[in-house]
């Protein structure tokens, strides 16, 4: 009889363990889409940096409807991440996907990459071979960064590649950008049709801008600029929340000029990189999340450039 | 008797321990490094006047800044030593002083690991005052190739220097930078290149306003700081790498 019961027992036990293992591993990505207008919908991350917490979820992306399937931009900073994402679309339009535009090679926008159908997968030539070059080394540091969230995630390069230009997908018509303040190749999408402009990481809000491969902070400016110009309604940033105006462009210009007249001052004053990393940010920045944290990546990226530029050439 | 057994026991502690204090960072490589940079029979202090400053982490582990910041130190330092714990060869520069103590070095290091980092200032009676900070980092920067080694035409701006003199109130800030691979020796196939010796003169003075020796933890295209307590005389600096290679400029009088 106690036998019996036993036998009974573990089945039930085992279940209960394989149920709590699951929750116990936790790593689950809570992906929530909001539908901006009609058919246009954002997935915000948060505006964090990398960490085993976040599984690296700081990073907006996006999908968008039209009469012959889903738009997507990005694929988010996992395997885990871009499986969800893509459960996600396909819970909420009932369409299947056509594209998948890849903004830049940066991890959090191309490594969910491996849950799209690989011919779905569209980047700029140069960002493409920016990935091929980085991937791995970025895969290193993701692993360290946010760990077990990044299991089983690898590269995967888009076999098709983008054309800046007018660019018709079934009823809804884009104009395609090739900009290259961020990372030297940054794709941006305009949704014409509904007034949408997707930036990606060329502007940043409330969310400290990065510049690991930036070409400098005056190109990064002058070209915002033009960008800002659109014809846009709404704009998705790369990080931060989606805002209706100019909100963020003039955040992001205030921030970007702040940041070039404090290292060019600083150069001019014989500065270290350390006193540098070190300098007061201005109140106003106060809900720009991250910038202590980004002015330090930064000064480790572009000072070098100001401070040579400052000192003189001493002949022989 | 049992107080006078707890005496001896407690003085026979203090010589095994050569009076060196607790590692507030509990690194495994404390009482080692202080012995080899120091002396086994050194007195040394925690001193927060001593400031070290480094970033909370390497966003760059062949370029991570170190300021050391001596303007609360009350005494001129006789002899400072910099040394980065985990490092494969940890030391990064000695410094010896001229005449006008030195207020502020600063200079990149490269790190293999995320590690603690030491800088000892030695006093007038002998008593080295320490400083220390951590950095955490993703690491492996004495072992990646350098920027150099990867351009064709590195020869070309090979011993490429670049210098200025700040004037800040009182004081003179020196800031130098010279274009050397500074390869650690630790890569395959790429011998150990890098300034080893560097000094900074007054014009016309044979005794150097500063010393420094230099070791493989120093970054690539080194930057130094140095601030002086004395107004910008006409100056001239001087290198020398292990391969031989003299570098010598000169500076002039304050610029911008």
């Amino acid at each position: 009889m106690k036998r019996f019961a036993l036998s009974l027992l573990m089945p039930v036990l085992l279940l209960v363990d394989v149920g709590s293992s699951l929750a116990q591993d936790g790593l689950e990505y809570r992906l929530e889409a909001t539908e901006i207008t009609p058919g246009v919908w954002v997935v915000e991350g948060s505006t964090e940096s990398f960490s085993r917490e976040n599984g690296g979820n700081i990073v907006n992306t996006a999908f968008i409807e039209t009469d012959v399937g889903v738009v997507v931009i990005d694929s988010g900073p996992s395997r885990r991440y871009g499986e969800a994402f893509r459960a996600l679309i396909e819970t909420t339009t009932g369409k299947s996907i056509t594209h998948v535009l890849i903004t830049h090679h940066h991890p959090d926008h191309a490594f969910g990459n491996q849950a799209f159908e690989p011919e779905t997968l569209y980047m700029l030539p140069a960002s493409r071979e920016l990935l091929a070059r980085d991937g791995d080394a970025f895969s290193d540091n993701m692993y360290r960064l946010v760990g077990d969230w990044m299991r089983g995630t690898e590269i995967v390069l888009p076999p098709n590649t983008l054309e800046p230009g007018e660019w018709q997908v079934g009823n809804r018509r884009f104009r395609l950008l090739e900009l290259t303040g961020h990372t030297g190749s940054d794709l941006v999408v305009f949704d014409e049709t509904s007034g949408v402009l997707f930036t990606a990481d060329m502007l940043f809000y409330d969310r400290a801008l990065t510049t690991p491969q930036s070409p400098g902070l005056d190109v990064w400016a002058a070209e915002l600029e033009a960008l800002e110009a659109l014809p846009y309604r709404w704009v998705v940033p790369g990080h931060g929340p989606v805002v209706e105006g100019d909100v963020a462009f003039r955040q992001m210009q205030d921030y970007l000029a702040w940041l070039d007249r404090t290292l060019s001052q600083a150069a001019t004053e014989g500065l270290s990189m350390m006193e540098v990393m070190n300098l007061p940010i201005p109140e106003r920045f106060e809900g720009v999340a991250e910038r202590r944290h980004e002015l330090i990546r930064t000064t480790t990226h572009l000072y070098p450039h100001y401070e040579k530029a400052a000192l003189a050439l001493l002949p022989e | 008797m049992r107080g006078w057994m707890a005496l001896g026991l407690a003085l026979l502690s203090v010589t095994v321990q050569a009076g060196f204090p607790e590692d507030p960072f509990h690194s495994p490589m404390w009482e080692y490094n202080l012995e080899r940079y120091l002396g086994d029979d050194s007195e040394v202090v925690h001193d927060e006047r001593v400031e070290l400053q480094v970033p909370p982490f390497a966003e760059d582990s062949a370029q991570v800044p170190l300021t050391l910041d001596l303007t609360a130190f009350p005494e001129p330092a006789q002899r400072i030593v910099t040394w980065v714990d985990l490092n494969p060869i940890p030391h990064l520069f000695t410094y010896e002083p001229g005449a006008d103590p030195v207020r502020l070095l600063s200079l990149n290091f490269r790190v293999q690991q995320a590690t603690t980092v030491r800088a000892a200032v030695q006093d007038a009676e002998g008593v080295w005052h320490l400083g220390s900070a951590y950095v955490d980092a993703a690491g492996g920067g004495c072992t990646a190739p350098s920027l150099t080694s990867a351009n064709p035409d590195w020869e070309k701006v090979f011993g490429t220097v670049r210098g200025g003199a700040f004037s800040r109130a009182e004081h003179t800030r020196y800031k130098l930078n010279v274009m050397h691979p500074m390869d650690s020796g630790m890569v395959g196939n790429t011998p150990a290149f890098y300034i080893e010796q560097v000094a900074l003169y007054r014009e016309g003075d044979p005794h150097p306003l500063l010393r420094l020796e230099l070791s493989q933890s120093a970054a690539e295209n080194p930057m130094f700081v140095f601030e002086l307590e004395q107004e910008a005389p006409r100056s001239r600096l001087w290198m020398r790498d292990n391969n031989g290679n003299v570098f010598e400029r000169h500076l002039g009088g304050t610029s911008s």
